[in-house]
């Protein structure tokens, strides 16, 4: 009898996780029309931190984040950097199944297991939890359990009253001096400024390149904008920053060159729904292997993460700080909120601007919100006449043949409607 | 002559349709799917042309659609099996039926179809990841009730009580409910009866989700079962049509669509 080595259960954990990563990175790396070239600062980027598990962040102060609610100007004001936790691992869904109830929502179950395998290669030093969704919240005090120190941060459930304005920017004031403390570093109105037109750069880097997919000759697929929104929650900023530039002028070029990476009968699509988080991307994935191409979404792993601006009048530390907590409440699409016109609205806007011939809606099966806003929003799409398809999904990597019937049957009928038209 | 097929590889049974060139349907062939989809669907077909004595350079066009469509590498053309499914329908009702609705019942999954005037898909919904309510199903109780499925129809028709509720949405759980059932001295044939009118209720709830359109079109190989087809027809208090060869809707579908590429591409 030859002797095995028993692998510990963080080296078993971390070859599932790489596999899974590497595995996902092949298919978006090889199964499609070429890339735009300076994508493969992205993809490098996810293999090195998700294969090869590589720090990135030092001995600088880290900050978790539990949810995209957290304004990250104020993180990077105090010197520190934000690290957005919501996870996309089925390995750590699975160990999060022990732990939290069966129907729980898979992103919360995955990010719930990295903190139970105490797994990080960049481990936060303390973790931002935002009251948003049922399950976050009662998340956080979970985590707490396992001995990480958690802040609680009061959201409102409303956004339109004067009321839950006043109440957010008080919780987002009494944020910024909680951590302040907690990181022992001061914050100056010169640093939040900085840190404002830093993050406002990184947005407007977005959009520049995001408004490229407009153009009937999409320069790059909605696989790879996922790619480099989710690496905004990790990257360093300077980096990210430096990579999209080189990104958003190859596709301008590749806009002019008139280089397309999908067919003129690609339908063209709108995703909204929960987050599409690496490696969790098999929709986008399935989406755009039948055929079809991502010209925009409506998510908080991406376009919501950077839609709106923050707007200051006047550059004081306090009124940075209410207009930073303004960008983060007003901008919100999320359906936590008890009503969500500005949702529909949303989405709408985004099948005009971006000529969309239809919308897929994905729902982590779990995710309570996602699931309950979506008969209003098919009932706003069919009565604005645009085809929508819902799917339940969830983290794990079996079910792929009904997805995929789904998936293109619906492909199939967008195109015969566009061929017919 | 020129021959077009549709292949439609099913979890359960490899359906294949061949029609001519004025699209009339000179054969099919039904057989199990197991393990191999690929082996199997290409030696039905073989089987098939022999069968019909059709020369194989006499296939023009092949279209596979079904679970398995991706694997037969032989097909010209692969299509999802709603799409496919719609298109059968349209031709084998054959103008005795103004389809707006189908229902398809299959091996593993079932589904709605909502068709325009004109019979392009507007809108689907299919059951998700479960068995509940599908011919698998259907598979399980019969073994349990030690029948054969196609003895099911019969035995709901000799159903004398009210049909009892089998209220569990999962076959594995619906398995031990009608274990229960039988320990209750309950008969079989209520117990089958019940068994149809819990598949009808979730059949019609699907149904709900595209929108219930008179005009209403069953096929899939449960669409054999007269006794589901009863109840489903009670659930809707509406007539449903059902095709002469219900198993092969999705098949003929393809083979149709066939004919129609392949008249295109030599037009190209």
């Amino acid at each position: 009898m030859t002797e095995h080595k028993i692998e510990t259960p963080k080296e078993r954990q971390n070859r599932h996780k790489a596999m899974e990563a590497a595995a996902v990175l092949e298919k978006i790396k090889h199964d499609f029309k070429e890339p735009p070239k300076a994508m493969e600062y992205f993809y490098d980027l996810f293999e090195r931190v998700h294969c090869k598990h590589e720090a990135l962040h030092g001995d600088k102060a880290k900050v978790g984040t539990m949810c995209i609610q957290v304004p990250s100007e104020i993180i990077h004001a105090l010197d520190a950097v934000p690290l957005r936790l919501c996870n996309g691992f089925y390995t750590d869904d699975e160990i999060g199944s022990d732990l939290l109830p069966s129907k729980s929502c898979p992103l919360v179950k995955a990010t719930v297991g990295q903190f139970a395998s105490n797994n990080f290669s960049d481990k936060p030093d303390i973790v931002i939890s935002p009251t948003t969704c049922d399950q976050k919240a009662k998340s956080g005090a979970i985590i707490e359990n396992m001995g990480f120190e958690v802040y609680d941060m009061e959201f409102p459930r409303t956004k339109e009253s004067h009321e839950s304005r006043e109440y957010w920017r008080r919780s987002v004031r009494k944020f910024t001096k909680d951590l302040s403390q907690n990181l022992n570093t001061k914050l100056s109105k010169k640093k939040l400024k900085d840190a404002i037109k830093k993050v406002g750069y990184a947005q407007h880097l977005y959009h520049k390149l995001n408004i490229l997919r407009k153009n009937n000759n999409s320069p790059i697929l909605g696989k790879d904008m996922f790619l480099v929104t989710n690496a905004f929650f990790f990257d360093k900023i300077d980096n990210w920053v430096e990579a999209v530039e080189a990104l958003a002028n190859e596709c301008e070029q590749r806009v002019k060159d008139e280089i397309s990476v999908a067919s003129k009968r690609s339908p063209r699509i709108v995703y909204t729904g929960s987050p599409p988080i690496f490696p969790n991307l098999k929709i986008p994935l399935l989406i755009e292997l039948s055929d079809a191409i991502i010209v925009a979404d409506e998510t908080c792993s991406s376009n919501r993460m950077f839609n709106d601006m923050v707007s200051v009048d006047e550059w004081f530390v306090n009124d940075m700080v209410d207009s930073i907590a303004d960008r983060y409440l007003k901008g919100c699409t999320c359906p936590i909120f008890t009503k969500n016109e500005d949702r529909k609205r949303r989405i709408l806007d985004l099948v005009r601007d971006y000529k969309a011939d239809g919308v897929i809606y994905q729902a982590f099966a779990g995710c309570q919100v996602y699931e309950m806003e979506q008969k209003s929003v098919l009932e706003a799409m069919e009565k604005a006449g645009v085809p929508i398809l819902y799917l339940e999904t969830d983290y794990s990597p079996s079910h792929l043949g009904q997805l995929t019937t789904r998936i293109e049957a619906f492909v199939e009928s967008l195109k015969n409607r566009k061929r017919r038209q | 002559m020129h021959y077009f097929a549709g292949i439609d590889i099913g979890s359960t049974a490899i359906k294949i349709a061949i029609v001519d060139e004025s699209k009339k349907l000179v054969g099919h062939k039904i057989s199990a799917s197991g393990s191999m989809f690929y082996k199997y669907a290409k030696q039905a077909l073989g089987d098939m042309l022999n069968e019909l004595s059709i020369d194989a350079n006499d296939l023009v066009y092949t279209v596979a659609t079904g679970y398995g469509r991706k694997l037969f590498k032989e097909a010209d053309e692969n299509i999802s099996e709603i799409t496919a499914n719609a298109m059968g329908a349209l031709a084998a009702a054959d103008g005795k039926c103004d389809i707006r609705t189908i229902i398809n019942i299959g091996g593993q999954d079932s589904k709605a179809i909502s068709l325009d005037s004109e019979g392009h898909v507007v809108n689907f919904a299919m059951n998700d990841r479960c068995a509940a309510g599908t011919g698998k199903f259907l598979d399980v109780v019969a073994m349990n009730l030690e029948i054969e499925v196609d003895e099911l129809g019969e035995y709901h028709f000799k159903s004398k009580g009210t049909p009892l509720a089998i209220n569990s949405t999962c076959a594995v759980f619906a398995e031990s409910e009608i274990i229960g059932l039988l320990g209750n001295n309950n008969s079989v044939e209520d117990i089958v009866a019940g068994v149809h009118y819990s598949i009808a209720k979730r059949i019609i709830k699907l149904v709900k989700r595209v929108g219930i359109k008179e005009g209403i079109y069953f096929d899939g190989g449960p669409a054999l079962n007269s006794g589901l087809v009863s109840a489903i027809e009670n659930e809707l208090g509406m007539r449903i049509f059902i095709p002469q060869f219900p198993q092969i809707t999705t098949s003929l579908g393809a083979a149709i669509l066939a004919h129609e590429s392949h008249g295109y591409e030599s037009k190209e």
